[in-house]
């Protein structure tokens, strides 16, 4: 990772500030407004004692200011810094020293092949421990143990974690330009947990894997958005043209450095192994350098028709999940300094959503629906494999009073199934041509909402890998809440035949846990040791 | 054919008015005190009713009210009843179509409605429809005018035994009539309007963090008896949602007020079945606000406004006095039976159309919560109100008997049209102000 502040990250404050300025002479500012919290969360799981231990500082603020010429402008920002305590407080089991006894260690048993004869375990914050495997990674997963310990505090101003203008222009004809200019997320979709439309911002898996708000673990963007609110016309209720433009260098999903505590499909673990000992699985991460070639960019419009709400969206980006590429003269014969490179390939994304209201059912059914085309997905021979790819979800929400649990408040049903088809599916792929994953919500709400119990359920049917997670908040006055919870999870026990493992006596074809099933798994099933008594604390102002 | 014939003309014959309305009805409808109120040997203008006195005035006072006062909860400060001259324009509007909206044959129909007060005549206990009539003329009341906007507006959960305030939330209320306008450019309605929307309301919670940022758009239908489409958004999720809107019995973000209860009653005139129980004059919340003791801490601003007092067992009753008007008594009683409702007695007042007061009985019909709203008159509140001739909702309390917790709501009522343009009732607009 570089250590110098980007050259964007500079330009793109100097902009605002600049926005900022040039209304000087038209405007006048008001008060800025602040609002924050501060957390604790502390969390413990099975068998490894304290996980997290992260102590936040979040603050928000915004600024309007009045202006002859535009109308509802304002600057926003949050700011948000934290310190998990987990590596100095549970450094045998989280940390550069937690070293594992193979690899998969921390979601499998050891009794296939491919974990223990052929691929070495996973060395944890390699920067710390292994200066080859650091620098194969450089710019990707190369976190040393501070770096996750202060996970705001980097060269991409984390903390900043959003700071941006905005600002309306009313047209003659009633209708509005709204243009905003800064690191925000923008957020297509309306899913919970996994997400089909809502790709625009990279996600850091790396603070409680999918189970965090995605509100809290979106990477904000440095990005230039412009909308055309067209309001009503004669056919719809509300018309709406944006058109975004990620101007910010590249960033994929943070997946979580081997050794921290949550590191989705294990995938740092691998990435940081090496095979027979001794050729590093990773060789390089080819990470898209700032150019202007290599900016992202989407339109969406979206629109109200009666009881159906739409949107109609494409994106032009990078897949943020690393797609390796085998080094290899040929599939049997690998590269002696290193088995794959890492690269995020370019993706066209079209898509749309639709929500209905039905009156009979008093329930909202919704649907989210993405074709995408020049992504890659995982295989045994060659690494990967180009293919376009269908996703979709149908959601259904209901809000149910139900008087017999002892509250007037009504409870809030909401079920999700996503489906996932690969169009060009090959035999060594080791995910699923076709798969789904159901997700369900059941929160309710007591002593006047201060009082709230939920229980989150997610099943991954390949992976026969289920999560539950209930947990109950208490929020005593305007400023404190309490909340504890449980995450447990079942199954994720699929395994994978793995090609390479033929090389072992009596092994060819024997299904095997590395490294492909933890693609089959998916991020329930890969967590499946990962069951935990979760505690948070939080005090807001 | 002949059957068909026949049932229309019966039906035809249900639905007729059950006499025409005349201007002279429009006059006393609008302006019932210009020969003075009733008088009440025992209730007099500058007087404290408290429970040593509350036995000789009960004829004054709603049955939940007469036992608030008669246990020490509550005292009320009596004033002089004054005329709420509604604005001339919606008058105007009634007279000028009088006697062209009738019921239609099902429960929630109306037909030919134009503007102004659709049922301006007396209400009559032989009509079996005339509470439906009051429930039209509360639905078409002028009760924001055409826009109106509560900026800010505070909601205070309190434990009624030992006063304690459990949370306060902070919103702003837009409420924006896209039909029917009688006053605000354009008018009748607001086109393009291609779903045929009535009523627009828009929220905004803006304290405390962890709900802040939360919006709820409900878009009310012409058609009574389509429900209304809802919208919320979540700032800890940024993202519009669609709700399922029946559900208006749910407790609002906590309060111990249903959505259903918003301005006395917030629902489909179909849902409910109504009955006029007859004509009374009674103590009603009616004031000027800037004649009451006010709250100096809740609330600061430029204008150097301040909201609504609150006294009583756990500060749970409006610090406001109450005025002799004349009320119409209407029942509804919800057509779902697993509402949780068995009843609201509702005491509408006759001039603004208005519902001052409402008390709800469970399903066992026993007195379960009492909703009282505050009317401010609008020449005696923000000087930018001055002349509106709109009765300002200005403070509320809503008393869960069952569980002594109560929910008291301060308002800064504005009726500053610029509040509240057509773009803030739009769904992108959730997206934009979000964050």
């Amino acid at each position: 990772m570089t250590k110098k502040i980007t050259t964007l990250n500079t330009l793109a404050i100097g902009v605002a500030a600049g926005l900022t300025l040039s209304y000087g002479s038209t405007v006048s500012a008001g008060e800025i407004e602040w609002s924050g919290f501060v957390e604790n969360a502390t969390y413990f799981r099975d068998k490894k004692g304290l996980s997290k231990f992260r102590n936040t500082a979040q603050a928000e603020f915004s600024k309007s200011i009045e202006s002859d010429s535009w109308s509802n402008v304002s600057i926003n920002g949050v700011l948000r810094g934290s310190y998990d305590g987990v590596y100095d407080l549970n450094s045998s089991e989280f940390g550069k020293d937690a070293q594992q006894q193979y690899l998969g260690e921390s979601w499998h048993d050891n009794s296939t092949v491919s974990s223990s004869a052929l691929l070495t375990p996973g060395t944890p914050f390699p920067c710390e421990n292994d200066p080859t495997i650091c620098n194969n990674l450089d710019g990707y997963m190369d976190q040393d143990e501070n770096d996750a310990k202060f996970a705001e505090f980097n060269d991409r101003l984390d903390f900043i974690r959003e700071f941006y203008i905005t600002a309306d222009k009313q047209l003659a004809n009633g209708d509005v330009f709204n243009f905003s200019f800064g690191k925000q997320q923008v957020v297509w979709g309306k899913t919970d947990l996994f997400r089909v439309l809502d790709v625009i911002n990279p996600v850091d898996y790396s603070r409680h894997n999918i189970y965090d708000e995605l509100e809290d673990i979106r990477i904000p963007q440095w990005m230039f958005t412009a909308e055309w609110r067209m309001g009503p016309n004669e056919v719809l209720d509300d018309s709406n043209f944006q058109l975004i433009w990620n101007v910010d260098k590249f960033r994929p999903h943070n997946m979580g450095t081997c050794g921290q505590s949550y590191v989705m499909v294990d995938a740092g673990c691998f990435f940081s192994a090496k095979l027979a000992g001794t050729i590093p699985v990773i060789h390089d991460v080819q990470e898209p350098g700032w150019d202007l070639s290599n900016t992202q960019f989407g339109a969406k419009w979206e629109g109200v028709y009666g009881d159906t709400t739409f949107s109609v969206n494409a994106l032009h980006y990078r897949q943020q999940l690393p797609s390796i590429h085998w080094r290899g003269p040929n599939p049997a014969t690998p590269a002696g300094d290193g088995l794959f490179d890492i690269k995020f390939p370019r993706v066209t994304l079209l898509g749309g959503s639709l929500d209905y209201y039905s009156m009979d059912m008093d329930a909202v059914w919704r649907m989210e629906v993405a074709y995408t085309q020049g992504e890659e997905q995982p295989r045994d021979l060659n690494g990967n494999a180009e293919t376009d790819m269908l996703r979709y979800v149908i959601g259904f929400d209901k809000n149910l009073v139900i008087p017999s649990l002892g509250t007037s408040s009504a409870f809030l049903i909401s079920t999700q199934l996503f489906g996932e088809h690969i169009l060009d599916h090959e035999a060594d792929m080791p995910m699923d041509e076709d798969n789904w994953i159901a997700t369900a919500l059941f929160k309710g709400w007591y002593k006047n909402n201060r009082l709230s119990p939920q229980v989150i359920f997610a099943h991954d049917f390949a992976a026969k890998a289920t999560a539950i997670a209930p947990s109950i908040s208490w929020t005593p006055d305007n400023h404190w809440m309490f909340n504890a919870g449980l995450n447990v999870k079942f199954g994720g026990d699929e395994k994978f035949p793995w090609s390479a493992s033929a090389n072992v006596p009596g092994n060819a074809g024997v299904p095997q846990y590395e490294p492909l099933a933890r693609f089959l798994n998916g991020p329930i099933g890969v967590a499946n040791q990962e069951d935990e008594i979760q505690f948070t604390v939080r005090y807001s102002f | 054919m002949k059957k068909t014939v026949v049932s229309m003309m019966m039906a035809g014959a249900l639905v007729a008015p059950v006499h025409a309305a005349t201007l002279d009805d429009v006059e006393n409808s609008f302006y019932p005190y210009k020969n003075g109120a009733k008088e009440f040997s025992n209730l007099k203008p500058g007087m404290t009713i408290n429970k040593s006195n509350v036995e000789s005035v009960k004829d004054a006072l709603d049955p939940a009210m007469y036992k608030f006062i008669k246990n020490g909860d509550y005292e009320i400060r009596v004033g002089e009843t004054t005329s709420f001259d509604l604005h001339e324009s919606y008058v105007e509007a009634t007279r000028k179509n009088l006697n062209t909206t009738s019921l239609g044959e099902k429960s929630g129909e109306i037909n030919g409605f134009v503007a102004g007060r659709p049922f301006p005549e007396e209400p009559s206990l032989d009509d079996p429809r005339a509470g439906e009539k009051m429930a039209f003329n509360f639905k078409y009341g002028y009760n924001w005018g055409d826009t109106g906007a509560v900026y800010p507006f505070y909601w205070k959960f309190r434990d009624m035994a030992s006063g304690k305030e459990e949370r306060m939330l902070k919103f702003n209320f837009h409420f924006l009539n896209y039909k029917h306008r009688v006053k605000q450019e354009p008018m009748p309605d607001i086109e393009p309007n291609p779903s045929n929307l009535f009523r627009g309301i828009y929220v905004q919670v803006l304290e405390p963090f962890d709900v802040k940022n939360t919006q709820l758009l409900i878009h009310r239908y012409e058609d009574d008896l389509k429900r209304d489409n809802a919208y919320l958004y979540l700032g800890f999720q940024r993202r519009v949602r669609r709700l399922s809107s029946g559900q208006t019995t749910d407790a609002f973000l906590g309060s111990d007020l249903m959505i259903e209860d918003f301005e006395g009653y917030n629902g489909r005139i179909s849902d409910m079945k109504w009955t006029y129980k007859g004509t009374r004059e009674m103590l009603m919340p009616y004031y000027n606000h800037n004649d009451e003791p006010l709250d100096p801490d809740t609330h600061k601003d430029e204008d150097g406004y301040q909201v609504v007092s609150f006294t009583g067992k756990g500060q749970c009753f409006p610090n406001v006095s109450w005025q002799v008007r004349k009320v119409y008594e209407v029942e509804s009683a919800p057509v779902d039976p697993n509402h949780p409702l068995s009843k609201r007695v509702h005491f509408m007042d006759a001039q603004t159309f208005a519902i001052p007061r409402t008390n709800a009985y469970d399903r066992k019909g026993e007195l379960w919560k009492i909703f009282t709203i505050g009317q401010s008159h609008p020449d005696h509140h923000l000087a930018a109100n001055k002349g509106s001739g709109v009765s300002i909702d200005d403070a509320f309390s809503m008393v869960d008997l069952q569980a002594n917790h109560c929910t008291t709501g301060q308002f800064k009522g504005q009726l500053d049209p610029k509040l509240s343009p057509e773009q803030k009732f739009s769904v992108q607009n959730l997206r934009s102000s979000g964050r």
